[in-house]
């Protein structure tokens, strides 16, 4: 039993983030983290690496509660796709987590645990249009350290990851080609 | 009691050395700062993570970050805290690799801003991690009713090798660059008990490094 369970691992991924310090874009925004965002776990499938379980979704969800208010003039978050887009925020932003990986330092011979994940954001108007969909992707290392724990250093690789996904999604949206044609067109408009 | 003390003063002897380190420490100025450290003006250490084969240990920042403060009158604000309160600038995938780009993000007023708060006037860029390069021999340990014990010796070498970058905000210049290059062997002889003689490779580079900065810094970056 103990053979049996001991190459089996749950990594909960918890970490603190910071507000970003941006300027936000003139619009009021909305942020749909719906349930396959907030419960997102990655569960290993090779049979040639160690059984593991990593659980991110919640923490994902919190990183986007902190950074994305910085990014919209207000922000009203939703836990579900919205039957009725209409209300005050003119964009609404729908994350989803497509792929995650992570390497360990037995496997690259680094002394590096690193960790890659793939989003795809969506980006609706009040009307519920599709107004821009493209792909962010988050890298995430940390060194190995006498008497830290796989686990440890799987959530801290994780927990990097999640600064680089806010980083660059805070940085990157208002640059985003369909989403600046929009913005002008809503500044026109007023 | 003779044949017990004489045998804990080896073992103490043997606790008291330590692997042997070799440190090479390089200065090199690129500019001469026209004005002096003022008092209240900050510096911060940060540690570069770009890089994808390794990470600048956050232990080595913080070592000579103390280092500084213990020996320099320069105020040396925390690294976390900073990348914290200027996030996402100081990212890996974001934090300036050169002056001109540090420049570039001072335009922006947000960035500027805090960072004339927190009167902020030096940033030193770490750059290099330490690493085992070569390790040999073996130690086997058994355990069995009559009590247990290690038998074998073992060694391993490791290597440091950091570049201190520093920039002066408030004149935009590099002031220049500090390197630091350590090996040393570390041995674990073990009859019974193993005994590990530590070569304190990374203190060693921390405390070459700070030393030099030290100096840097207590002459106001001027020219000696």
């Amino acid at each position: 039993m103990t053979l049996l369970t001991g190459c089996e691992s749950t990594v909960e991924v918890s970490g603190n983030y910071p507000k970003p310090l941006i300027q936000p874009m003139p619009v009021d925004g909305g942020l749909i983290l719906d349930e396959d965002f907030r419960n997102y776990s990655f569960f290993e499938q090779d049979k040639r690496r160690w059984s593991r379980t990593i659980t991110l979704g919640n923490s994902q969800a919190e990183m986007l509660r902190t950074v994305v208010p910085s990014m919209f003039t207000s922000l009203e978050v939703r836990e579900s796709m919205p039957a009725n887009f209409s209300g005050k925020p003119q964009l609404w932003l729908h994350p989803t987590a497509l792929e995650f990986q992570y390497a360990t330092p037995r496997e690259t011979r680094l002394k590096l645990f690193e960790v890659w994940i793939k989003y795809q954001i969506k980006a609706y108007d009040n009307q519920g249009q599709i107004q821009a969909d493209w792909i962010v992707t988050a890298y995430g290392k940390t060194p190995t350290a006498f008497l830290r724990s796989e686990e440890e250093a799987l959530n801290l690789a994780v927990v990097v990851a999640l600064r680089d996904f806010g980083a660059n999604l805070s940085l990157t949206t208002p640059k985003v080609a369909e989403l600046q044609q929009w913005l002008a067109q809503q500044t026109q408009s007023e | 009691m003779y044949q017990i003390i004489k045998p804990l003063k080896i073992l103490l002897l043997i606790g008291l050395l330590q692997g042997c380190t070799s440190v090479v420490v390089d200065e090199h100025k690129t500019s001469v700062t026209n004005s002096q450290w003022q008092q209240g003006e900050q510096a911060l250490v940060l540690g570069r993570r770009h890089s994808s084969n390794y990470e600048t240990e956050l232990s080595l920042v913080s070592c000579v970050a103390d280092e500084l403060r213990s020996n320099t009158p320069i105020e040396v604000i925390d690294e976390l805290a900073f990348i914290n309160q200027l996030y996402p600038w100081f990212e890996p995938r974001t934090a300036p690799m050169r002056l001109k780009d540090m420049k570039r993000l001072l335009r922006n007023q947000q960035i500027a801003t805090a960072l004339q708060q927190r009167n902020l006037r030096y940033i030193i860029w770490i750059n290099g991690n330490t690493e085992t390069t070569k390790s040999s021999g073996s130690i086997g340990c058994a355990i069995s009713v009559g009590g247990g014990g290690c038998f074998g010796f073992g060694s391993w070498e490791k290597e440091s090798d950091y570049q201190a970058t520093i920039w002066d905000l408030k004149e935009s210049k590099n002031l220049g660059e500090i390197s630091a290059d350590a090996s040393g062997t570390s041995y674990m002889p073990a009859v019974i008990i193993p005994i590990p003689l530590i070569a304190r490779v990374q203190s060693n580079a921390c405390e070459a490094m700070s030393q030099q900065l030290t100096g840097f810094f207590n002459t106001g970056g001027s020219d000696r």
